[in-house]
């Protein structure tokens, strides 16, 4: 029996969401509201020569970049000032905002959308990576297309491949994928008391409110962004909420009324960001007796048509390319490519994924060049406390994976059905071991974010914790109360935590990265230690805590070297399949997952996390094709773009590790998208295993399976 | 306009609506019922689940002028009822909700399967459950949850 | 103007079939997705609608000497467990969508909608299945594979609108259904293959293959299947690659959002060459 903040406690959420009583933004009625319909482009590259709007009948507006206040930038701060608000005349992506119609009547508002008729020059555009860096029809971005181009090297590479005995070459690539947060976007705007109220279904409070002040030309103060009761993000509603709001924004400062736009399903598919594809190309040196000398590693993201979070998405990947592994000598080039798609953007894992697929096929596609066991070539290079990362950071904290994969091996079944699938039987077995760094990357916590966390005692005695990280399915409305409510030796469910509102609460950073319990856990857990003393003096007592850099922790954002992440979450994942000879479907026989997150702050939302990710990995591992076609998606419903059902994948096996992180709250670290990062790869294997041919992309669907027993 | 007489929820109602216009739009915004969600519009994902003559179908896909005479209950309805209760409770128990959005649909479609499987297997819990998707649990929270509201459900 | 209609009885339907030539409705999920609503707005139907799902006589499963009718109406919840319907029907019809769109969705909807990846279609067609058409000037009775002349396309008239659908009762022994998906539940087809054969001491008797969503409509040629009857499991061996190669031709799938032709071929010839393999394991 788990015992202490592990124990797993009923969510505050559960019964009124159970219920049907919590209302979503598209629950709550609206007096005199207009809806709002984005009106796009609808070519990938190009010039808008004309843009004829039908005569609108009385309560309607048609709103684009003419109307933006004065003084108000035609651009949404994101990390830097980034898409335009509306475009009048550049076009880079189908689907870009042309302009917003709003009114009282849904049905005419979509009969007035497509009535609008715009023109345009159209101009060639690329849409793969391989465009991109080719500039095909011209360099959208600066003259090479690249919005981060960033070089590492990690000991003597040269040296390296200048001895090598021989070196193995790969490319591993990954599509796009959608979020499908269950709950489309929405928000509504308006005016109140001279200030501009957002109610958005988001993960980021602050940052709507950064991406919104300028382009009204207001204060950060004018603009109050309330979170509405959000229904999934997965990075989907980290950045794009933003596009949605600063056009509606724009819209009530016109027409002086609400504006509400929630997405149909459609156009949430076709129109919001996807996460970054990819493509990793290896070349490994191995010395006479096969051991791995040297990586080389050539990183492209696709990153779409603007900047967006691209960057830094980037350096996750680069960062993880490494996955678990201590290479000794690394030289790396990674590069984010503009192309004339609809910018990628954040989604569950944030480039981590994508490099941990990489390394993880690639190590698994050596062993299968040298006749080596794969998880023994890999375990022979698992880093420890005190290795070196790629970055020339130090891991600080001891690395339990073997003991992990001792433990996994066992409750899988591993060594037994490894010897008794033979490669190519249409059994198979993958595991993979994976990393995920808590927190924002590099010294981003401590230069951009500086997160404060505030804590009251009110007259009436009850507590209160003000924060900016949202509930968005992960927990947090319970896991935050109860780090205090251990602090405080009280009931979790006596202690406040509305929904954050930017009017009330201080920034305490975006609901991102895996660092609301990890970095702003641990602010809740210092808060509430302060506020204990003042406890039981009379009267409203307040705490606030900011946040610090852990001690021993270097990084230099110039040259990207030093501790990319102060602390890491470890997993394995194990995956068991067997392929249909003749329609190559696969069936799941078995996943097996352990996980070293530090310390569990709840025992039941932890594993919740986990078969989530899992299962959420599985979809884009196997069934989650996204293919652009004249750059537009080709999947854009629920019927064409296949996300798991409860009949896809069996129950996920999932075991957890203690290791308590000293900088965590009650020792946690990060969860949320460590679980996300390995079982595509683990899938991707356990089918090379069964069909004994070496797969190099995901999504490894039945037809790409067929290819490779076809083609060899 | 028609004027279409059914029974919501065990009262008999009457309203004055387009045939063709979905049963979701006419819960939500008629009667402002709100626990049945749009998730998709297209029967893929099940949020908007309710009972039409006891059984669990997808309300966008349902045209107000077709079910003249029906009996149609919603979540706002079942939560009175003890099964209702029941399944609610073992959801809460069980870990089953995240972000919540899914949840009315999966306790609708919860309450169907169990009025003709009273005692399901996992396999028959997650058959009952194949229309209704979830992208936060991975679903084995919610299958566990269906199995603790059917055992709750004989006293056990 | 309505934009519905909502018949009392099966008289008056057919006569609302004639007056307004309203588009015949039974559980509606194809028109529905098709003419898509978005919230709070109508369904973008191009004429008024029949609603059919209601009418009690349209919604019996019911058996004769002559074979299973199945009504228009009758839900394919229903016809999934009814001790009426043949097996293959049955574990088609589970297969398809999910239990909440079984719960509204028919056989006639799916006949009507006449769409290629039709699945009930592909098995309906391998069991001889037929269509009576009623109208106020009387009945007609077709083969499926005549009333489904083309993707969406049907020989129905615009006064008519499908009664029932029958089952043959005299069926082959064996029978084998494989629907490839786009997932495990709630699935449209990639393919599929409803597979029927009769083999009698050694002989194949009967021997039947349907293929969903590799054509225009669904595949059975008669003409091939004629050629097989009569062999004994030995030719049926020695032929197997024959077999397969006389039915490659008329298999012509598409690339689309959800597989590719390639696969689509590739994976088509191996299910009918696992089920020769079968025949032969089970003679």
């Amino acid at each position: 029996m788990t015992t202490g903040i592990s124990r797993s406690v009923p969510r505050v959420d559960a019964y009124d969401k159970a219920a049907g009583i919590t209302r979503y933004i598209a629950d709550i009625p609206v007096a005199g509201v207009c809806y709002g319909k984005l009106v796009r482009t609808s070519i990938s590259r190009g010039t808008i020569l004309d843009i004829d709007v039908p005569e609108l009948p009385e309560g309607f507006w048609f709103i684009s970049e003419g109307d933006i206040p004065e003084g108000g930038r035609n651009r949404i701060h994101m990390i830097k000032e980034d898409w335009p608000v509306f475009t009048n005349s550049e076009v880079r992506f189908y689907g870009q905002t042309i302009g917003i119609l709003v009114g009282p009547d849904r049905e005419q508002l979509i009969a007035l959308a497509d009535a609008v008729r715009v023109t345009y020059r159209e101009q060639e555009a690329a849409f793969t990576i391989e465009e991109g860096l080719a500039c095909r029809g011209g360099a959208l971005h600066g003259d090479d297309n690249l919005f981060a181009d960033y070089c590492l090297v990690k000991g003597d590479p040269e040296s390296a491949f200048s001895r090598a005995h021989r070196v193995i070459e790969d490319v591993i690539e990954t599509g796009f994928q959608e979020h499908v947060y269950m709950e489309p976007q929405g928000i509504t705007v308006e005016e109140q008391d001279g200030k501009i109220v957002i109610h958005a279904s988001c993960q980021c409070p602050f940052y709507i409110r950064k991406a919104v002040a300028p382009s009204l030309n207001r204060s950060l103060d004018d603009i109050i962004v309330r979170q509405a009761v959000t229904g999934g993000g997965f990075g989907g509603k980290e950045h794009f909420p933003d596009i949605i709001a600063s056009a509606a924004a724009v819209a009530v400062t016109k027409v002086h009324r609400p504006v509400q736009v929630i997405f149909d399903r459609e156009e949430d598919m076709c129109y919001s960001t996807k996460r970054h594809p990819s493509q990793v190309i290896f070349k490994t040196a191995l010395d006479s007796e096969n051991r791995i000398i040297g990586m080389d590693i050539d990183a492209r993201i696709n990153a779409g048509a603007y900047e967006s979070c691209s960057p830094v998405v980037l350096q996750r990947l680069i960062f993880s390319s490494n996955s678990v592994y201590d290479i000794p000598n690394v030289q790396l080039r990674g590069r984010a490519v503009a192309t004339s798609t609809i910018p990628s953007d954040a989604f569950r894992g944030f480039g981590a994924p994508q490099g941990i697929i990489a390394a993880e096929l690639h190590m698994s596609h050596i062993a299968r060049e040298i006749g080596m066991d794969e998880v023994e070539l890999k375990r022979s290079l698992m880093v420890s406390k005190g290795s070196r990362t790629i970055t020339n950071g130090t891991i600080h904290e001891t690395v339990k994976l073997h003991e992990m994969w001792q433990r996994i091996a066992e409750v899988s079944g591993w060594h037994e059905k490894k010897s008794r699938y033979a490669p190519g039987s249409g059994r198979g077995m993958g595991a993979a071991f994976y990393l995920h760094g808590g927190g924002f990357t590099g010294s981003g916590e401590q230069d951009i974010i500086k997160a404060r966390v505030r804590m009251v005692k009110r007259d009436d005695g009850i507590v209160e914790i003000l924060l900016s990280n949202v509930e968005m399915g992960q927990g947090l409305q319970t896991t935050f109360r109860k780090i205090a409510a251990q602090v405080l030796d009280c009931d979790y469910r006596d202690i406040l935590l509305a929904d954050p509102d930017t009017d009330r609460v201080p920034d305490s950073g975006p609901t991102v990265a895996s660092r609301s319990i990890m970095i702003v856990g641990r602010l809740v857990q210092l808060a509430a230690e302060q506020l204990k003393h003042k406890l039981h003096e009379p009267g409203a007592q307040e705490s606030e805590a900011a946040y610090t850099q852990p001690p021993g922790c270097h990084w230099d954002q110039e040259t990207l070297q030093g501790d990319a992440y102060p602390a890491y979450g470890w997993g394995i994942c194990v995956i068991e399949t067997a392929v249909d000879p003749d329609t190559c479907e696969v069936e799941t026989l078995g996943v097996w997952t352990i996980h070293e997150i530090g310390k569990a702050i709840d025992e039941a939302i932890v594993h919740g996390q986990v078969t989530g990710g899992v299962i959420q990995a599985l979809g884009y591992g196997s069934l989650e094709k996204l293919e652009l076609k004249d750059g537009k998606f080709f999947q854009h419903t629920m019927a064409d773009y296949i996300i798991p059902t409860t009949l896809d994948f069996p129950g996920v096996y999932s075991e957890l590790v203690e290791n308590p992180y000293p900088y965590g709250p009650f020792g946690a670290k990060g969860l949320g998208e460590l679980v996300f990062d390995g079982a595509a790869a683990s899938y991707a294997m356990a089918v090379q295993h069964a069909v004994d041919r070496t797969v190099s992309r995901i999504p490894v669907t039945p037809e790409y399976i067929m290819e490779l027993k076809t083609h060899g | 306009m028609d004027s279409i007489t059914f029974r919501l929820n065990g009262t008999e109602v009457t309203i004055t609506s387009p045939g063709t216009r979905r049963l979701l739009d006419v819960l939500r915004e008629d009667f402002s019922m709100t626990a049945a969600k749009e998730g998709c519009g297209e029967g893929e994902c099940g949020a908007c689940s309710v009972l039409k003559d006891g059984r669990v179908v997808n309300s966008c896909m349902v045209p107000v002028g077709s079910i003249q005479g029906c009996e149609i209950v919603t979540l706002e309805g079942l939560r009175e009822s003890e099964q209702g209760k029941r399944i609610i409770d073992a959801f809460v128990q069980s870990g089953s909700v995240q972000c919540g959005f899914c949840t009315p649909g999966m306790v609708m479609a919860a309450a169907s399967l169990l009025a003709e499987h009273p005692r399901p297997s996992e396999a028959e819990v997650r058959e009952g459950l194949s229309g209704n998707l979830c992208r936060c649990t991975g679903y084995d929270a919610i299958v566990r949850g269906v199995i603790l509201a059917s055992r709750e459900g004989e006293g056990l | 103007m309505t934009d519905s209609y909502y018949p009392k009885s099966l008289s008056e339907a057919l006569e609302l079939r004639r007056e307004t030539g309203a588009i015949p409705f039974a559980g509606g999920t194809d028109l529905m997705v098709r003419f898509r609503a978005q919230a709070g707005t109508l369904p973008k139907l191009p004429h008024p609608v029949l609603f059919l799902g209601h009418l009690e006589e349209l919604r019996q499963i019911s058996m004769d000497s002559s074979g299973t009718h199945i009504g228009a109406s009758a839900l394919l919840s229903d016809i999934g467990v009814s001790e009426h319907v043949h097996p293959m029907l049955s574990e088609t019809v589970m297969l398809m969508a999910s239990p909440p769109l079984r719960n509204l969705a028919t056989l006639a909807g799916n006949i009507g909608n006449a769409s290629p990846a039709g699945d009930a279609v592909c098995s309906l067609i391998a069991l001889d299945a037929s269509v009576v058409l009623a109208s106020l000037s009387g009945e007609r009775t077709l083969l499926l594979e005549e009333f489904i002349t083309g993707p969406g396309k049907t020989v129905m008239k615009s006064d008519e609108f499908i009664r029932e659908i029958v089952v043959p009762a005299d069926q082959p022994d064996r029978y084998w259904y494989r629907k490839v998906g786009t997932r495990k539940a709630n699935a449209l087809s990639k393919l599929s293959l409803s597979a029927m054969a009769t083999v009698h001491e050694h002989r194949v008797q009967d021997f039947r293959a349907a293929f969903g969503a590799v054509g225009p409509v669904v595949i059975r040629r008669r003409d091939l299947e004629a050629q097989v009857r009569g062999m004994t499991l030995d030719q049926l061996s020695r032929e197997t690659e024959g077999i397969v190669d006389a039915y490659r031709p008329h298999i012509i799938p598409i690339d689309d959002q959800r597989s590719q032709a390639v696969y689509r071929l590739q994976a088509s010839l191996n299910l009918l060459r696992r089920w020769i393999d079968l025949l032969m394991q089970g003679g």
